[in-house]
């Protein structure tokens, strides 16, 4: 569970059957597929038989629970290599879905949040989406400077792959972006670099 | 903008007109002459209406377009029993006249990110929808209305609509025949669509059972009762712990009228148990409280300990409210 002190991370819930969905789609990244075994064993059959999987088998602590999930009778379990492929195939299953579906979300932040882009772009809301973290603290970051999103970041000071300015990742969460924020390390003085540190990972 | 005298707007009315049997829209502009102020679609005011020597205050949706602040327009359905309020409207007010009114409130606005809008009224409640579909409209947003009528004589405010927006109108009962079927209309729509309902009890408890039994979430289901509004009951009294006055509620009052009525204020804004802005602390009681409202939780409802004196009444020896 994560429990940090940044008041714009998101809070995350903890995925168990929405009895009122009539649809439901369950996606997950690499230890996100663990809340997610749990929660196809809390289904009823005729849930799960209205239950579409899809699992990224991406992940930044090489967790894959792939075996687990192919146990249950699901209506489908899509597999894919990256999390921007299953986030793509979330992307292709919501624009056909009707109202009554209810989504769930498992795996790292940035898996969650870009997920939830997608969502929130089709109108859902909070009460037809439940979301768990799951796995490493890895953050994704926006540089303020290129708009270059870096993912699984770990060090509070890193190169920007996109403009290579030194950054500093902010403990600010963007929701709209769903990223944290970096920004110039040197700017006041340049040459003068904050002390490094590992995240909260 | 128009002056207000004590919190209330003074209006003029500037034009009545007969839409259906038993419905009259009326159309105010500010008394002075000056800009009305600013609304949004789905807002209501509140008509003070002297009848039978006493205020009434009845909520009515605005139904004009929020663009436009030189008039206000609401409907008028004559109610025959009740309160009378509505009957003074359509007997006593006469154009020319000068009325006060409460400052535009929204309980029952378009929500933000819908990508969809699905309007379901009946009768008289399509008033608000008017001001609501005119503001989608402007946006360009998606939109359409479903609007149930009793028959051919009562359809006037369907067919203006239709004839404004067409297709996306569709009219049920002017014809004597078509019924609207609420799961038929809910049913397969895309994610991201919002359902809006105005009508009687009866229409808005079907249209969220059956949101419901198609999986809609309660964020997407929005309604608005425009019935049942005010209390009537058994009298009771009710002490004001503040002054110690002692209150004779009648049946024909709700509880916030007779305070009123005594010349002590209480905070208030749509006065049918939705908004919340008149919950009052309950400080005694023996017996019971009978919750009427949309507002408080079923746990509050249990403690009695608070009330809402714009449509709650008690059963009770003794009521005492922190007010």
């Amino acid at each position: 569970m994560l429990i940090t002190g940044i008041k714009s991370r998101p809070v995350y819930d903890e995925l168990t059957p929405m009895a009122s969905g009539l649809n439901h789609l369950a996606a997950a990244q690499g230890s996100g597929g663990k809340p997610l075994v749990r929660l196809l064993g809390a289904m009823t059959p005729e849930q799960l038989a209205a239950t579409t999987v899809l699992y990224s088998t991406e992940s930044f602590t090489a967790q894959n629970y792939l075996f687990d999930l192919q146990q249950f009778r699901v209506r489908e379990l899509a597999v894919f290599a990256t999390n921007a492929d299953a986030v793509r195939g979330l992307d292709a299953s919501l624009a056909t879905a009707k109202m009554g579906t209810r989504l769930y979300l498992s795996g790292s932040e940035g898996f969650i949040g870009t997920s939830m882009q997608v969502a929130t772009s089709y109108g859902m809301n909070r009460d037809e989406v439940l979301r768990e973290h799951a796995g490493s603290f890895v953050r994704r970051v926006w540089c303020a400077h290129c708009g270059h999103y870096s993912e699984n970041v770990t060090h509070r000071v890193f190169v920007c792959p996109g403009c290579e300015l030194n950054l500093i990742v902010r403990d600010h969460y963007s929701g709209r972006l769903a990223a944290f924020q970096g920004v110039k390390a040197d700017s006041e003085v340049p040459g003068e670099m904050p002390e490094n540190e590992e995240l909260d990972t | 903008m128009s002056e207000s005298q004590h919190g209330a707007l003074r209006l003029r009315v500037k034009r009545i007109e007969a839409v259906t049997p038993e419905i009259n829209r009326y159309t105010f502009g500010a008394a002075d002459g000056s800009w009305l102020p600013p609304f949004s679609g789905g807002s209501h005011i509140t008509v003070l209406i002297q009848a039978d020597g006493d205020t009434r205050r009845n909520a009515y949706s605005l139904m004009s377009s929020p663009y436009d602040t030189s008039e206000y327009q609401i409907a008028v359905r004559r109610v025959d029993d009740g309160k009378r309020g509505s009957l003074a409207m359509h007997n006593n007010i006469r154009e020319g006249d000068v009325l006060l009114a409460g400052i535009p409130a929204n309980l029952f606005p378009v929500s933000k990110h819908a990508r969809h809008h699905l309007f379901i009224a009946g009768g008289v409640g399509v008033t608000p929808v008017f001001a609501q579909l005119e503001e989608l409209s402007l946006k360009g947003s998606s939109f359409e209305l479903h609007l149930a009528v009793r028959g051919a004589e009562h359809a006037a405010l369907g067919h203006e609509l239709k004839e404004r927006y067409g297709e996306r109108v569709t009219l049920y009962g002017h014809d004597g025949q078509s019924r609207l079927n609420t799961m038929d209309v809910l049913a397969g729509r895309p994610l991201g669509t919002h359902a809006y309902v105005c009508g009687p009890t009866r229409m808005i408890d079907d249209v969220v059972g059956s949101a419901h039994a198609l999986g809609w979430s309660d964020s997407n289901i929005h309604f608005e009762r425009f019935e049942d509004l005010g209390s009537t009951g058994d009298p009771f009294s009710v002490t004001l712990a503040r002054s110690g006055a002692v209150i004779e509620v009648s049946p024909e009052q709700s509880l916030l009228e007779a305070v009123e009525e005594a010349g002590h204020k209480l905070p208030y804004l749509c006065r049918g148990g939705a908004c919340g802005e008149c919950e009052t602390e309950v400080l005694e009681l023996d017996g019971t409280i009978d919750h009427r409202d949309d507002w408080l939780s079923e746990s509050d409802r249990a403690t009695c300990k608070l009330i809402m004196p714009c449509v709650s009444r008690a059963t009770c020896t003794k009521l005492v409210i922190n007010a």
